[in-house]
């Protein structure tokens, strides 16, 4: 005879599964990821190339638009594209590659103006010169982009 | 008495049903939920944004919802800039040969550090109420970025509608 036999069940009774921990947990978890869900969720672009100042800033209310150009300014200032750090003519022929093709593409659906309505997500190196961002930043205005975004991580405080 | 409480007990001997509760679909529904959040999920981030707003003309917007109602008085041009003094707010910060922040002023008065900055910019935004307040912000160019943003997250924290990157050695050459 088989040990196990001892633990069989007898014929009128039922095996009851208590669901309710079970139940308790996963609803628990879901409140957890439902609150998290759209909280401080990142920028896109984000890399390793640019440490992010911290800085405490206030709390941002517009929208960031579809139209978004994500640069990476690297700790000598120069926007990193591909392996390359672009400065002075270079990066002023960068921006002006970019902003030539969203403007042909405002010109495709007669949405052309002066500014071009590309919101550009800046995530400068925090050890770069706030010489050259500043440069890169006019570049860009020059170039005909007028938004801008600076990513910074919020301090503690 | 004795009959109703009779009864009871009978009733509650002689039912033995109990009440079933589907839990499946239940269990089924949650595991979705479950599943649609856990894939969904992205690990919360400390980045906060300053937004600018840079048109042709050297200023700088900082975007907010008073700031919109501005937008049109800062498209006018520099004009209203010269004449409206007590808006605007000169910021210099001078970096030492590490590229740190050496000294910070607010006009003429020097300030401890950012903190202080942002403190009184809150209560001058008090003070001037509904009207624009405009910041000229002239840094020395090896300033690290890290205190830059520091200052201009200062003024987007004190509401500041206007920000101007000023070219602080222009500033120098000029005098």
């Amino acid at each position: 005879m088989p040990r196990y036999s001892r633990y069989r069940l007898k014929s009128d009774q039922t095996l009851e599964l208590n669901l309710t921990p079970l139940l308790d947990v996963v609803l628990q978890l879901i409140t957890f990821f439902m609150m998290l869900v759209h909280f401080g969720t990142k920028l896109e672009g984000a890399t390793k190339t640019a440490r992010l100042p911290i800085a405490a800033a206030g709390t941002p209310k517009s929208d960031l638009g579809l139209d978004r150009l994500v640069v990476v300014i690297d700790a000598r200032g120069g926007i990193v594209s591909g392996d390359q750090s672009l400065s002075d003519r270079a990066s002023e022929a960068w921006w002006n590659e970019r902003a030539e093709k969203r403007r042909r593409g405002a010109e495709l659906i007669g949405a052309a103006s002066r500014d071009l309505p590309t919101r550009v997500i800046v995530r400068a190196d925090r050890d770069a010169p706030y010489g050259e961002v500043r440069r890169r930043l006019a570049e860009a205005r020059r170039a005909g982009f007028a938004k801008f975004t600076l990513v910074v991580l919020r301090s503690r405080k | 008495m004795n009959s109703r409480i009779r009864t009871r007990s009978r009733r509650s001997k002689t039912e033995q049903s109990k009440v079933l509760f589907p839990v499946t679909p239940m269990l089924d529904m949650a595991f979705q939920l479950l599943a649609f959040f856990i894939l969904s999920f992205q690990a919360p981030t400390r980045e906060s944004r300053i937004d600018l707003y840079l048109p042709a003309e050297p200023q700088a917007v900082l975007q907010s919802d008073s700031a919109k109602a501005t937008a049109a008085d800062t498209e006018r041009g520099t004009n209203d800039l010269e004449i409206d003094l007590e808006t605007e707010l000169v910021v210099h910060a001078r970096a030492d040969d590490l590229g740190d922040l050496k000294t910070l002023m607010l006009g003429d008065v020097t300030l401890d550090n950012v903190d202080v900055l942002s403190t009184r910019l809150s209560r001058y935004r008090e003070v001037v109420r509904d009207k624009p307040l405009r910041i000229v912000l002239y840094a020395d160019d090896s300033l690290r970025y890290q205190a830059a943003a520091q200052i201009m997250g200062a003024c987007s924290r004190a509401r500041v509608e206007t920000i101007r990157l000023a070219d602080a050695q222009a500033q120098g050459n000029d005098r």
